[in-house]
Parts: C-alpha cells; structure tokens; sequence
C-alpha cells in the first residue's frame, strides 16, 4: 500500500508545500510516498509530481491506497480528480480564507476561496478521515458534516530560519534603520488586515509619538489591495512603511533578526506559523483573539480581543517596545511555548492519524 | 498558569489607558471609525452601481397577488347599488373570467421579463464593472511604472530632437523641390517649336482616338493635343500641372483644369473614359507613379477605350545627346518593353508601338560607298539615330 498527497499549488517558503514535504519524508520511512500538485513551481519540478503525471498512482490495488489531500482553496482540476480515485481519501484541513473579503480586490480568487469549501463539503461523506492542523479548523469540518475528525498541529520548524547565513547587504541596510522594527509576516490578503497595522501605526507614531518602522513581509498577490495600502500610508505620511514583497529565507531571518515586535492583525488563520518563528527567534508576539492564534500563540504573546481596534493594538506595541520587564517576560515565554511546539510529535501524531484510517 | 492573569491584566490596562486617554481628548472621537472609513474609501473608490431600488422594485412585482374576480369590488354608495354590482358580475363571469386569464397570462410574461432583465443588470454591472476595474489598475500600474523611469526629462528631450530631424527633413524636401525662376511658357516656346508645328506632328496620333469620347489628355500644356482632338469630333478635358499654360489653355476656350494629372484620373468613376493621353508625360514620372498611370487607366477607361502615351525613346542615344537632358523635370525614360509589359499585365491587348520622329536626315551618318564600313554605319545609325520618340497605343 502507498500513502500519497495531492495539493493545488507546490511553491517553495509555503507553509502547507513545507509540511507536506515533511510528512512524505515521514511516509517515505514506511514505503512508497509521492506528491501531486495542480501547480508546480519550477523550482520543485524534481520534487513534486504535476497532477496529470498521476498515471504513475499506479498501483495493483488502488483501494487499499491512500490520498492525502491539502485542503485550502478551490481547484476544480483537483475536485474533477479526487472524485474519480478509488483510494481512501483523507483529508488534510489548512483552512480555506473567507471568500466574501476578497471580492472587492479579485472576484476570480473569491470564487475559488468559496468553491474550495463547496468542494470540501462535498468530500465529507467521500473522506474516510480529517484531519485539522487547529481545534478551529477541526471545528469548520465538524460543522460541514465531516465526522471522523482529528487535530495535529502542523508540521513546521519553527527554527529553520535560525540555519541562514547572516546576508551582508541585508545586515547593512538593517542597520541603517534607526528606532525600534515593527514586523508583521504574512501574504498580504485582507483577512490579515494589513491595513488595520497601518492603522495602529499610524496612531502608534503620530499620536503615542514613537518613531518607529513597520515592515510587511510577504508575497503581495492582489495588486488592488497593495496599492490601496500604499496610498493609505502616503495619505497618512507613514514614510517609516516597508513592503517587501516576497523575500527568499535569508532575508526573512534578516528581518525577524531586526525585529522588535512581532505583530498581526489577522482575522483568519488555520494555524499560522510566523508567530512561532518569531517567538523561536526571541521576538515578542502581538496579535488579535481571532480563529486558531490563540491555540498558537497561546501565553506567550498578547492577543488582544476581537472587538479591539487599532488604538489597543498601538498602545499594546508601545508598551512592548518601552516595558524591558515585559519584552524579556514575553521573550521568555516564546522560547517556552515554541519549545512546546515539538515537529517530531506534531509528523507522529499524524502519522498515528493516518495509520489508524489505513487499518 | 499564573502568567495567564498576567497578560488578562495587562490588557486590561490597555483597555483603562485608551478609554481614558479618549474621554481627555488625546484620541480624537471617532478616529479609528475615520480611519478605516478612510481605507473603505480608498479601496472602493470605483463603486458598483446601486441596485437596491431595482431589488425593492422587483420585491414589489414579486409581492403582488394574482388576479381574481373576487378582488373586483362591488361596493357602492348608490341604494341598490352592491346587488346591481354583483348581478353585473354574475352576468360578466364568463368574459370577467376570460379577461383576467388574458391579462394573467400577460402579466406573467412581463414578471418573467423583467427577472431576466433585472438579472442581466446585475451581471453587467458586477462582471463588466470588475472587469473594467482590473483593465483600469493594469493601466495604472503600466503608468506609474512609465512614470518612475529615471530620465524624467527623456520626453520634452526626445521632443526637440524629433522636431529638429523634422525641420531637417523639410529643408531638405524643400531643397529638392523644382521651382524655375522662368516661366514653363517660355521653355516651351524655347525648345518645343510653335504650336502650328506640334499640331502638325501629332495630328496622325489623334486621329488614333476617334470615336472615343471622352478623352482625358493628362499633361496637356497649352492644350494643342486636345485641339487636334476636337478637330476629330472627339470630346475631351485636359489637366495640367503648370497654372501658366493651363490658363494659356483655357483662355483659347479649352476644359483645362489645373491640378496633378493622377489624382483627376483617380477621381473618375471607373471605365468612364473612352481615352486617356499622355503626350511627352510619363518621362516626369517616378517608377511608383508609373505603376499607378497604368492600373488607374485600366480602372477608368471603358472596354474598348484607347491609352495613348507618347515619350522619348532611350533605344536611340541620340535623344540622350539631344533633347532628354535639356528637361530639367524629366525623371526618366520609358523604355517601351518595359511600357508594353506593363500594359499588358493590366489586362490591355491591342499594343502597338508607333515609332516617331526620326532624326533629321542631315545628322545621321551617310554611306561612303565602301561595304564593309557602310554596314558599320548602318549598324551605328540605328543604335545612335533611332527614332526620337515612340507611342504606345493600347485598347482596353
């Protein structure tokens, strides 16, 4: 029997392409293991198999196989697929983001956020397991009919970034930035409400009067949203605002290295891992009471409540950045909550997980 | 875990610090409601139309009940009035009945009408919209990209230096232009000879064209081509380049209109003509213009109709000795090989080639009586003392 994956879209730094990697470095222990993705991005195209090559799932006896299937967007290609497998399908749930938010900035990416949970209700009956990296995501597929549902954290090093080599003309350029770095790491998508950091920023600087720079790290994919957040940040004469865009590792262990405080606003996570990594790389953690960050960040961080706006979340980073007992308290606390977080007991318990849907 | 009250407690007093620093005044009322109004507006700056008087429209259409007899009132003030009403009734059902179907049936049509419509709205308003969005921030992306160019001042530069190249250019068109200080009356009556002479020279030529009414003589100087043509019977009008012999022309009673001889060809409807002359013309031609003479004559003369085109001819090199080079205007000349292929490509048959005007006797190269030297001499004769001028006479 083989254990197999299919995913949408393979990139490389993504956090559900990592962990699947990961689990079939696991599978790989037990037998035959492969990847199969709608997307490949040209630099795994020796690692992960495009889905039209699935000729190779060839097997003597399908039924006994298994899929694992990374569940976060619609992909009609891959529903069209699964549909006609015979193999046991379990399905591994990283969240799909809120469709409504998006219309306004890509109506064709909404409609693929939303068909993916049409699709994912659609394999409840079909899927013989699920499993969620978060007792929140665990939730949404309890509440789409699924009933064989189990929680495993994902499968992520939270200090794989410690491995870069330090970037000279990063380090240089980082130097050069006066005041405390504020970093937030994250695609720039509107349930991560990266406007809500301009906000607090804003308030931050203008009224707390602390000069400071803000940095947002990640892939920028909706051109509409990233220009209005530019021009929200001119109006408001945010000059001290970097948006990098999508960076290699290097340079992202560059700008955790700088950070002061590490922030998010987001409104929606399956799991999200930059906390962790901040917190594995001494950086205080403040972020919102929303979906799974309270399972991730646990006590670690500051997580202010939903109904807190941009002026909590303003006061909470002066506070990080002025109160030494509080940042070495919340340092402290980071290095222990992502001690806890152990990759090896996250890979068996999924493991465990897939061993029990195969029996 | 004890830390856990920590943090509650610590964000507790975030909370007490912002409401207190709210009611004295350091957080404006209303900023973060602003502020994320502020971002609402940036990010939605092009709206989608407002369709909630079309959805409460329809609401109400959807709202309204079906038709029925018994929703006809019949109350009524008069005594006696509610049992005349409703005997009326009684007697109307039938058609009442028939009438309401009708009206029912059409109704229903129109409620289906106006859901469809009221879907297609909504679709153009969202797709189109959306699309039309996306089309827009592509163009504004390629204009801030063009916008952030270094050489800020690239165009008004590149301006000067593409208005200097065009002076250039037209000072050299300028320089190339032919514009005599004489008049072309006065080189005419230098080199060409009186005008009873030409009419006598091309008097066989017109007679060539008889019964081919009308006929359009392009580059008829003074107009004696056209002259000879009435003297035929034949109708014809002329134009001219040269506003001194046209008026020459005219003056003499002639159609002569001013103008380039190509673009008056070109504006005849086709096979209108019954001929078209070019006498001493097509030497002042460039080869493109050459090109379009034919295929234009091909367009406008009528089955039958007749081109006549006289020329210099380059098979006697006399004429190069002589009179081709005392022209200034004269381009090139026509070989008539090259003149019948042409012809004959534009679907002309009937080519015959008239050759004219040999040198004078005196000039050519006389026998000396030895037969060795005089077949020598024959044979120099007809290359050097051909026939000055030749004419192609081709029927459509």
């Amino acid at each position: 029997m083989q254990i197999n994956q299919v995913m949408v879209s393979a990139r490389p730094g993504d956090a559900i392409t990592t962990s699947a990697l990961e689990l079939r470095a696991l599978l790989r222990r037990v037998g035959r293991s492969e990847i199969f993705s709608r997307y490949v991005h040209g630099s795994l195209h020796h690692d992960v198999w495009e889905l039209k090559d699935s000729d190779w799932l060839a097997s003597e006896s399908p039924e006994d196989d298994m899929i694992v299937f990374h569940a976060s967007i619609g992909e009609p290609d891959v529903d069209r697929f699964l549909a006609g497998r015979p193999e046991r399908l379990v399905v591994y749930y990283h969240n799909i983001s809120p469709a409504e938010l998006f219309y306004e900035y890509d109506p064709h990416l909404a409609g693929l956020l939303e068909s993916g949970r049409r699709e994912l209700s659609r394999l409840a009956d079909r899927a013989v397991m699920a499993v969620a990296v978060s007792e929140f995501n665990a939730a949404e597929l309890t509440a789409m009919g699924y009933r064989n549902v189990r929680v495993a954290p994902l499968i992520t090093d939270p200090y794989r970034l410690k491995a870069q080599e330090p970037l000279l003309d990063m380090q240089a350029r980082l130097a050069a930035l006066e005041g405390p770095v504020i970093v937030f790491v994250g695609q720039l998508l509107p349930h991560k409400r990266p406007d809500f950091l301009l906000e607090s920023f804003h308030v931050l600087t203008t009224y707390l009067q602390r000069p400071a720079t803000l940095v947002l790290v990640g892939n920028h994919r909706l051109p509409r949203l990233s220009r209005a957040l530019e021009e929200l940040s001119r109006e408001l004469n945010l000059d001290r605002v970097i948006i990098t865009g999508a960076v290699p590792d290097a340079e992202l262990a560059a700008w955790y290295g700088r950070a002061d405080v590490f922030v998010t606003a987001s409104e929606h996570e399956g799991f999200c891992v930059p906390p962790l990594e901040a917190m594995a790389q001494g950086v205080p953690v403040v972020a919102r009471r929303f979906a799974a960050l309270p399972e991730t960040v646990g006590d670690a961080g500051i997580l202010l409540d939903p109904g807190a706006g941009p002026i909590q979340m303003a006061e909470a980073i002066a506070r990080v950045l002025t109160d030494d007992r509080l940042r070495a308290e919340m340092i402290e606390r980071g290095h222990r909550r992502v001690g806890a977080y152990d990759a090896a007991a996250a890979g068996s318990a999924l493991l465990r997980h897939l061993v029990e849907a195969a029996a | 875990m004890a830390e856990a009250d920590e943090v509650q407690s610590l964000l507790e007093e975030l909370r007490r610090t912002v409401e207190a620093r709210r009611e004295d005044g350091f957080y404006p009322a209303g900023l973060e409601d602003d502020l994320s109004a502020h971002f609402r507006r940036i990010v939605m700056h092009r709206v989608a139309p407002d369709l909630s008087r079309l959805d409460a429209s329809m609401e109400r259409l959807r709202a309204v009940p079906g038709l029925s007899p018994d929703r006809i009132p019949s109350d009524s003030g008069v005594p006696g009035g509610p049992a005349l009403h409703r005997g009326l009734a009684r007697l109307l059902g039938r058609q009442t009945q028939g009438i309401l179907e009708q009206v029912e049936e059409l109704a229903a049509a129109l409620r289906a009408v106006a859901d469809e419509l009221s879907w297609a709205v909504r679709q153009a308003s969202t797709h189109v919209h959306t699309d039309l969005i996306a089309q827009i921030d592509t163009l504004q992306d390629r204009l801030s990209a063009l916008e952030r160019q270094p050489a800020g001042d690239a165009g008004p530069m590149a301006l000067a230096e593409l208005s200097r190249r065009l002076e250039h250019l037209e000072r050299a068109e300028e320089a190339r232009t032919f514009r005599p200080s004489y008049s072309a009356e006065a080189f005419e009556a230098a080199f060409r000879g009186s005008q009873y002479d030409l009419k006598s020279r091309y008097r066989d030529l017109a007679s060539r064209l008889a019964g081919c009414s009308p006929v359009l003589d392009i580059g008829c100087g003074r107009g004696e081509f056209m002259e000879l043509l009435t003297e035929e019977g034949v109708t014809c009008s002329g134009v001219e380049l040269d506003a001194g012999l046209a008026e020459a022309g005219r003056r003499r009673g002639l159609d002569i209109s001013e103008g380039n001889g190509l673009a008056d060809l070109a504006a005849r409807a086709d096979q209108s003509l019954g001929g078209v002359v070019l006498i001493q013309v097509v030497e002042h031609l460039t080869a493109p213009e050459l090109l379009n003479l034919v295929s234009l004559a091909a367009d406008k003369l009528r089955p039958g109709g007749r081109a006549v085109i006289e020329t210099v001819n380059p098979q006697s090199l006399y004429v190069f000795a002589r009179a081709f080079y005392l022209d200034p205007t004269h381009d090139r000349p026509v070989h008539p090989g090259y003149l019948t292929f042409l012809f004959r490509q534009a679907g002309f048959d009937g080519i015959e080639i008239d050759w004219r005007s040999p040198p004078p006797p005196d000039e050519i190269l006389q026998p000396v009586g030895e037969p060795g030297a005089d077949a020598n001499y024959e044979r120099l004769n007809q290359l050097l003392f051909g026939p000055q001028d030749y004419a192609l006479i081709a029927t459509r």
